[in-house]
């Protein structure tokens, strides 16, 4: 062998082994889109479970376009991880696509893992066809955060006496505040329109599963914002509504439980937090979604591994409440009715059952469409750029071609077909 | 003797044939080539005919893809493609001529023997160029806060600059020109460099004016360099992503929602992805890349005959 193999040889080896080596069979791999805080507090939080000493220690990997990621090295079946954090309306698609294995045979070793013992909505976000497909972690919600100087400087601290801001509320302000004050701003605003549009008996899908977007109850949501944009009261287009509430130019902030995190940061910022407003004080919703874990499908692990990961969840049941760090409600019951978790603003959410009843998670399979397709032209259509009838007319219309296309993935056309067809 | 003689000619001949240095010197960008641009492209081309969500198998539709695109108007898709073409064009033509007289008209004017500290002045124009989109455009959104913002208080103006048109594309513009004309800069500084002046002092005798001596000698002297940026610059506009998505996020009215952004949200956006659809608009997207490229190639060497 001249040099001139040896050193290709070389290479050609080191890079092999630098390849194997990021692998090990004892280790639970787990991805999850946590890209920002939250990541580091999940670190914080497998560092914690690692400590314990477990059989299977947990890796955790921050992956920055999740799903896009899962899809690929479960195309080819190299490198899947045996763990992942996925959101509630994920879960019927990946399992429709066979990427996830059930966790109902780990149930029976694990008394914890069992429905009673988690948020209701979030236990069932991973429920599909009688079999459980994943653990909840937590459920982050819509929330809206008031600025207590702000109130008590209108006098109108009584809007929130029964924790529910309501249209009528917000629209009698019109006139009275300051120039450059505002009463709400846009912040999360198609959550906020979804859970008007389910406040209302609305939804976003039908029995059969197709797309509703275009329907009375989102058109009178819609109309109901754009009173209250019209009336001068919303932040406006083009302003930073986030920022103008730290800035305390605006009494309510329709944001994410995680923002706390941020607005603690302010100095001199008096905040709490309380439900999403709604048309009455006896149908509210906040709008959320949940973080599950899902073992993804892999022939290669052992079931001793699937034992570990089973261990590892049980472990996140009884010891979640650092979770609350990153601004989340935590799904586990042990947690959030847990004196610990009273310090934090979102134990707003589970100080009732009414309260918890109150989180609203979507688990329709499109549900990614629908929210897309919403942000599209929700602006447009508050701020009367476009009409609310063009406005969800064209995101019916965008749903309905996507789910088409979606559906299209999984059968087979024939070309014949498609000739007759045309 | 003689079939000795033809042997080693063979063996030297084989020798020429293989030769493993150059395969190791071209190998890793060759294979990279493969890898990563050449099997994606025809993979994508492939893609185009499918119905394909990236995790079950792609499935054959024929023209199917392209038919909605180009000719079912009743479909949101056909309405997505229209209307980021439009959009990129709109892009295109507001941001390459400027990447390229501007940088041109610098380049002409740090040739001139009495200015000083001509790399500072280059490195201050290349710079933008290293700092990343997303850093740029919240300081940019800074500069052109509606109540913050330096413009509104110095103009004395209260127009919101990212969502009422003109506006929201002149943010962009500047945003797109303010890093991109560095590097044209540069390379017109090197190619003017290289220009003879003895071709100058001979004009100058014959009493050519300054414009003269720019179409008459600069620009020929440059012109293969002024063909690779026109090009390049143009196939980068068409390309164009990051600036409205982090200026304008597309609006307002999806006036500056670039095709990139719509290819992008249908392959990788939220739910399942429509690969399918999003590699016919992708390649839809290079032909016109590659027709207009042509266009500009075929332009310049007629002019240069």
């Amino acid at each position: 062998m001249n040099i001139k193999k040896k050193l290709l040889f070389g290479a050609a080896t080191l890079s092999m082994s630098l390849l194997a080596g990021c692998g090990n069979s004892n280790e639970i791999v787990m991805w999850t889109p946590l890209t920002g805080e939250d990541g580091q507090i999940m670190d914080q939080m497998i560092e914690e479970y690692n400590d314990t000493d477990p059989e299977f220690p947990v890796s955790h990997v921050v992956t920055p376009d999740l799903y896009t990621q899962i899809y690929t090295v479960m195309n080819t079946g190299e490198g899947t991880p045996d763990l992942a954090i996925i959101h509630a309306d994920r879960v019927e698609g990946f399992v429709r696509f066979n990427m996830l294995k059930p966790f109902d045979d780990l149930m029976g070793n694990h008394p914890n893992l069992v429905e009673d013992n988690y948020i209701e909505q979030a236990w069932t976000a991973g429920e599909v066809d009688g079999s459980q497909y994943t653990i909840p972690l937590d459920v982050h919600s819509n929330v809206l955060y008031y600025n207590e100087d702000l109130l008590a400087e209108y006098g109108v601290e009584h809007f929130l006496d029964d924790d529910v801001l309501t249209f009528d509320e917000i629209m009698s302000l019109e006139g009275e505040l300051d120039e450059g004050h505002y009463a709400i701003n846009t912040s999360l605003m198609s959550w906020v329109l979804l859970a008007q549009a389910v406040n209302l008996g609305g939804d976003i899908s039908d029995d059969e599963g197709n797309p509703t977007i275009d329907t009375p109850e989102m058109r009178e949501a819609v109309q109901a914002l754009v009173e209250v944009e019209e009336a001068g009261l919303m932040t406006p287009q083009g302003e930073d509504g986030y920022a103008m509430f730290q800035g305390q130019t605006v009494l309510f902030s329709s944001d994410g439980t995680w923002s706390s995190l941020a607005f603690d940061m302010v100095e001199d910022l008096n905040y709490g937090v309380t439900n999403i407003y709604s048309f009455d004080s006896d149908t509210w919703h906040n709008r959320g979604s949940s973080h599950l874990f899902g073992m993804l499908t892999n022939e290669d692990r052992t079931e001793e591994k699937e034992e570990g990961v089973a261990e590892f969840l049980d472990w996140v049941y009884e010891n979640s409440v650092t979770w609350a760090e990153a601004g989340q409600i935590p799904a586990s019951r042990e947690v959030y009715e847990s004196p610990d978790f009273e310090n934090y603003q979102q134990s707003f959410f589970t100080k009732s059952q009414e309260q918890i009843d109150s989180l609203l998670i979507f688990d329709y399979e499109y549900y990614g469409y629908v929210e897309a397709a919403i942000n599209l032209v929700i602006m447009d259509m508050v701020y009367g750029n476009i009409s609310i009838e063009d406005g969800l007319a064209a995101a019916q219309q965008e749903v309905e071609d996507l789910v088409a296309q979606g559906h299209g993935a999984d059968i087979d056309v024939d070309l014949d077909e498609l000739d007759l067809e045309e | 003797m003689d079939k000795s003689m033809s042997q080693e000619g063979l063996a030297l001949e084989k020798k020429k044939k293989f030769n493993l240095s150059q395969w190791i010197f071209i190998g890793p960008h060759f294979i990279f080539f493969i890898v990563f641009i050449l099997f994606p492209m025809i993979y994508g081309f492939y893609a185009s005919f499918t119905r394909w969500n990236l995790i079950s198998s792609p499935t054959w539709v024929g023209l199917q893809n392209y038919q909605t695109i180009l000719g079912d108007p009743t479909s949101s898709f056909y309405r997505q493609f229209r209307r980021g073409l439009i959009n990129t064009l709109v892009f295109v033509a507001g941001t390459v001529p400027l990447q390229v007289i501007i940088p041109l008209a610098l380049a002409i004017m740090l040739q001139h023997r009495g200015i000083k500290g001509k790399g500072l002045f280059q490195a201050i124009f290349y710079i933008p160029g290293l700092i990343s989109v997303s850093a740029a455009a919240i300081v940019w959104l800074l500069i052109f806060n509606p109540r913050l913002g330096p413009v509104n208080n110095l103009l004395g103006s209260e127009v919101t600059w990212v969502v009422n048109q003109p506006y929201a594309w002149m943010v962009i513009f500047l945003m797109t020109l303010w890093g991109s004309i560095g590097g044209n800069l540069v390379i017109y500084r090197s190619a003017m460099s290289g220009i003879s002046r003895d071709l100058y002092e001979a004009a100058d005798i014959d009493g050519a004016s300054g414009t003269v001596k720019f179409f008459k000698i600069t620009i020929p002297m440059i012109k293969f360099p002024l063909l690779y940026t026109i090009v390049m610059s143009t196939a980068g506009a068409f390309n164009v992503y990051a600036q409205p998505l982090m200026v304008t996020q597309g609006g307002p009215e999806q006036t500056t929602h670039v095709l990139m952004m719509y290819i992008r949200t249908l392959a990788f956006g939220q739910g399942q992805s429509v690969a399918g659809m999003a590699a016919a608009m992708s390649i839809l997207l290079g032909l016109v890349i590659i027709v207009i490229a042509a266009f500009q190639f075929r332009i310049m060497y007629h002019n240069a005959k």
